[in-house]
């Protein structure tokens, strides 16, 4: 069976292992199973094709997450990416830090959270910044990396990652709020 | 080796810090100012956890058995056509 090799490492024994990361990516981006699975194996059947482009010691993941994210700007994406609201720029780095501080100085609540409202608040951030968050602080890709797929300045990076941040944690405490979660500090009694 | 950093610049290259993008030289001084400012090792706890909580959502989410099977069968195809 023809398979290509680069230093020996065969195709499926470096990129088979990140199916995982794959599909999970995949999800965010396209927000539909149906349409996750199809970019998943689009993205497989070229990586692929291109082994021979792949360079041995560099992260795999990477690689194949830059041909995922190139697939689905060129074949899935529907719309052109909103530009980037500008009225991020005065969020606090720690704004939710100090609206909870009293009560939850930990961030515990972060973690009782269930997975699916987790979810859905990365779903609903500008997809700009959905998918930094989700290669970077999900998937564990360097800031260099994210850099490279994306095929911007690290800097874009950085900035994009704040604000993702910033406003994933604005909408998470915002839900443990209301849902009780976080439970406001008790009014002293007269 | 002078106390360089202050609370500002500390919180500014907080996530840095905690994604291990510093330079060995910066997060040295990261680490230090950490040891010794409390309002800054409690916000850094709190970063912290949520980081800890996004890595998590990774390991509970994975590649259906259904697609993983078709990925391979598809490859499959791929290879024998050389």
């Amino acid at each position: 069976m023809a398979e290509p090799t680069t230093t020996g490492r065969p195709f499926d024994a470096e990129a088979l292992p990140h199916l995982d990361a794959l599909y999970r990516v995949a999800l965010r981006l396209t927000g539909d199973p149906t349409q996750a699975e199809d970019l998943v194996q689009d993205t497989m059947l070229k990586a692929y094709r291109a082994w021979h482009q792949y360079r041995p010691g560099t992260n795999a993941k990477g690689w194949l997450l830059t041909i995922l994210r190139n697939t689905f700007i060129n074949d899935y994406r529907r719309r052109k990416l909103e530009p980037v609201a500008t009225d991020l720029e005065a969020i606090e780095p720690h704004a939710i830090y100090r609206a909870v501080e009293d009560v939850d100085p930990e961030g515990a609540f972060f973690s009782k959270i269930v997975d699916e409202k987790v979810l859905e608040a990365i779903d609903a951030l500008p997809p700009d910044f959905r998918e930094v968050l989700v290669l970077s602080d999900m998937e564990g890709l360097r800031y260099g990396e994210i850099a490279e797929a994306l095929k911007v300045p690290v800097g874009t990076v950085k900035s994009r990652l704040f604000r993702a941040r910033r406003l994933l944690q604005g909408s998470l405490y915002q839900y443990a709020m209301e849902t009780g979660i976080i439970s406001p500090r008790e009014a002293p009694h007269e | 080796m002078s106390e360089t950093l202050d609370c500002q610049e500390a919180i500014a290259r907080l996530q840095d810090y905690l994604k291990q993008e510093l330079t060995p030289e910066l997060a040295a001084e990261m680490h230090a100012h950490l040891e010794h400012c409390r309002p800054c090792l409690g916000y850094a706890r709190f970063e912290k956890s949520f980081l800890e909580m996004l890595e998590a959502q990774a390991h509970h989410c994975g590649c259906p058995g259904e697609l993983r099977a078709r990925v391979l069968r598809e490859l499959r195809i791929e290879m024998e056509r050389g």
